[in-house]
């Protein structure tokens, strides 16, 4: 009964109700726009909501968490630009499609499948968060290094043009996300003896630049054409269109929660697995993947919105953050005297149902906030070029600039954008660089604890891995994708297709 | 326009990050010299990654930037052996399908862009891009040009500085001053 009293406040207060919802809608348009990240954002609330009750600051923070996964995907849709790394995998079919003009059907199955998916994140958080941490916590360093393998060795399947290309760009990315001084042993890496490199380089003004300013770049030689008129009069897509994608939004959802539920990880890994997960189950998709497919939406969006609900369950029930934001709102309870951890849980149950609450009404303020307004924001696109080129090129700059008030990352911005512009006409992807330069740390750190901790003996490494049930097929589906990429094995399936078709 | 149209009937400039630009069985003006420039930076980034802490042990700082450069130096190479081999494209020119004027314009007004931001100041650093940009761009008279610039970067600054809070360069306005004359003539007409 308590419990359920607990899962109801936030329904029962007029204030926390109104709060959630006014979090959610900021988080929406903060999402939105590039540069201004949801971890930026939380971390500034902080500060307002220092004095607050922490119900009250809870309900805010959670709503702007929710509502900035989901933003991101507007401006991935509309302008390719992803307003946060969670979106990236979206902006590959979302884009495609609002140059179509299918910018509303786009947007609102994104706004259906993110409520959807933030609903299966909710409900595993509710009832397994005890299971899904405890599975998080059996990973080794290996594993976790493993995973990162995982990821870049997705970048083949993530891109459609050479796979020579693609493990250039993810292998860049890693070393862009090495630069600065190593945490370890505080060695310069990568700085060339410049100061101003000793930090290390913003991963938004990588991500702003590869994607908006190269974007605008190219959109020059198309100046005088016609800008696309967006079909803005199916938002709402039907029944039988959601239906349709459910079987695989379930199975995204699921990668997205057990992808968010481990430390380090997070919405962004999360979308991009479920996106290559998608191109690999669907036989048919609505049209090829990368030219507007409809799963290609579904698969991201579902497992960004799930993965919120994954990343509370290690900081609910162990006290370790499952990404950024959620590193961020331990601080916040810390700060209203609260001790996240397996304690909360037995001390203050009333706290994690109150949250879990808190997630499912900013989850329906989702559907609210993405399902209207959308015509305002689709008037953006049908700009003339002549207009919205400078105008993304403006905020390009000045979304770099935010992230740390500093010149610099707007200097990376727009090296990284005319380095972007080139990799684009000569088929070099994107993707994997951003992935890249997410996943290095995870691979350097990890890579590093693994090997120390078997004193430097790679025999033992790797026999380490073959006596691991999870760190063997970890290696195994790492060894799976890898083939898979090669001439070889596309040679051997079309065999196999043509032996079976003739068989039929 | 046609249906599929994805801004370039072809598809060759890498619209979508999942459909890379370039072709199949060509190669694009410049093509080749992007890809030796690719491979001489690669090796000399493997040059400087060996520096940081050579083959000390495996899990040194230096470990994993080596095995990076590495793989894109060799990546890199058999992209440029790959490329080489490769017919050109007979109906492109650098100068009007990779590089074109246009392009080169606006590269040099982000460079001036960033070079001014700090000594000038966002406000009319930025005034003076989007004047220039759209004027050259649009064509239209200088009455278009000055209300669509002037009026999204008042929209722009109001949404940035003052809803969100980012500090931009100031320059040569002085922003904080004009922000408290706003909040001063706000107090007084809540005042009265």
């Amino acid at each position: 009964m308590d419990t359920l009293l607990a899962l109801l406040t936030v329904f029962t207060q007029p204030q926390l109700f109104l709060l959630v919802g006014l979090g959610t809608f900021l988080g929406v348009y903060i999402g939105a726009i590039p540069g201004l990240s949801v971890t930026m954002a939380v971390s500034i609330l902080i500060s307002f909501t220092f004095s607050w009750d922490v119900y009250p600051a809870i309900s805010l923070m959670v709503g702007i968490y929710m509502g900035g996964v989901y933003g991101g995907s507007r401006t991935a849709i509309l302008l390719n630009i992803p307003g946060a790394p969670s979106a990236i995998a979206t902006a590959m079919d979302g884009y495609p499609m609002a140059q179509r003009g299918e910018a509303g059907e786009a947007i609102g199955v994104t706004t259906v499948m993110s409520f959807f998916g933030g609903l299966v994140g909710i409900a595993v958080l509710a009832l397994a968060a005890p299971f899904v941490a405890e599975f998080a916590l059996t990973f080794q360093p290996r594993d976790y290094m493993l995973l990162a393998v995982l990821g870049i060795l997705l970048v083949g399947s993530l891109s459609a043009g050479s796979l020579l290309k693609g493990i250039f760009a993810g292998a860049l990315g890693i070393a862009i996300g090495a630069v600065g001084r190593d945490p370890l042993t505080f060695a310069e890496r990568f700085t060339f003896d410049f100061q101003i490199m000793e930090g290390g380089i913003s991963f938004i003004a990588v991500m702003i630049g590869m994607f908006g300013i190269s974007e605008a770049l190219l959109q020059l030689h198309h100046v005088g054409a016609d800008a696309m008129r967006q079909k803005i009069d199916r938002i709402i897509p039907s029944w039988s269109t959601v239906r349709k994608y459910l079987p695989l939004s379930l199975q995204t959802s699921s990668i997205g929660v057990i992808i968010g539920a481990l430390p380090g990880t997070g919405g962004d890994i999360a979308a991009l697995m479920a996106y290559d997960h998608a191109k690999r189950v669907t036989k048919k998709p609505t049209r090829p993947f990368g030219t507007g497919a409809m799963e290609g939406l579904v698969a991201p969006e579902t497992a960004n919105n799930a993965a919120v609900g994954g990343a509370f369950v290690p900081m609910m029930t162990l006290g370790i953050p499952g990404d950024a934001v959620t590193a961020i709102m331990i601080g916040a309870l810390f700060i209203h005297g609260l001790n996240p951890g397996p304690m909360l849980m037995v001390d203050q149950p009333q706290m994690f149902w109150f949250i879990v609450g808190a997630l499912l009404t900013a989850n329906v303020f989702i559907l609210i906030c993405g399902l209207t307004g959308i015509k305002l924001f689709t008037k953006i696109v049908e700009m003339p070029r002549a207009v919205l080129i400078p105008l993304i090129m403006l905020l390009s700059v000045v979304g770099a600039y935010a992230v740390n008030n500093s010149v610099t990352d707007v200097y990376w911005m727009l090296g990284f954008g005319v380095f972007g512009y080139f990799m684009r006409h000569y088929g070099y992807p994107l993707g994997p660089v951003i992935l890249g330069v997410i996943l290095s740390r995870l691979l350097d750190d990890n890579w590093r604890r693994a090997i120390i901790s078997e004193r430097e003996d790679l025999g033992a490494f790797f026999a380490g891995i073959l006596t691991s049930p999870l760190s063997l097929t970890l290696l195994l589906v790492c060894i799976v994708i890898l083939l898979s990429q090669t001439p070889l094995f596309t040679l051997l399936k079309s065999r196999v297709s043509k032996e079976t078709g003739d068989q039929l | 326009m046609k249906i599929d149209y994805r801004g370039d009937a072809d598809h060759h400039d890498g619209t979508s990050d999942a459909t890379p630009g370039g072709y199949e069985a060509e190669r694009r003006p410049g093509e080749l010299a992007f890809a030796l420039f690719l491979l001489a930076a690669s090796l000399y980034l493997l040059w400087e990654a060996y520096g940081i802490a050579g083959f000390e042990a495996l899990s040194s700082a230096g470990a994993v930037p080596m095995a990076t450069t590495a793989a894109m130096a060799v990546s890199a190479l058999f992209v440029v052996l790959r490329t080489a081999r490769l017919p050109k494209v007979s109906t492109e020119s650098l100068t009007r399908d990779i590089l074109p004027f246009k392009v080169i314009l606006f590269g040099g007004l982000l460079v001036c862009f960033g070079l001014l931001l700090v000594p000038l100041g966002f406000l009319p650093t930025a005034a003076l891009f989007l004047v220039l940009a759209i004027k050259y761009l649009s064509g239209r008279g200088w009455g278009f040009t000055l209300a669509v610039s002037l009026g999204s970067l008042l929209l722009i600054w109001v949404v940035f500085r003052i809803v969100f809070t980012v500090l931009m360069p100031a320059g040569i306005v002085p922003e904080a001053e004009l922000l408290q004359f706003i909040r001063n003539i706000g107090t007084e007409w809540g005042a009265q």
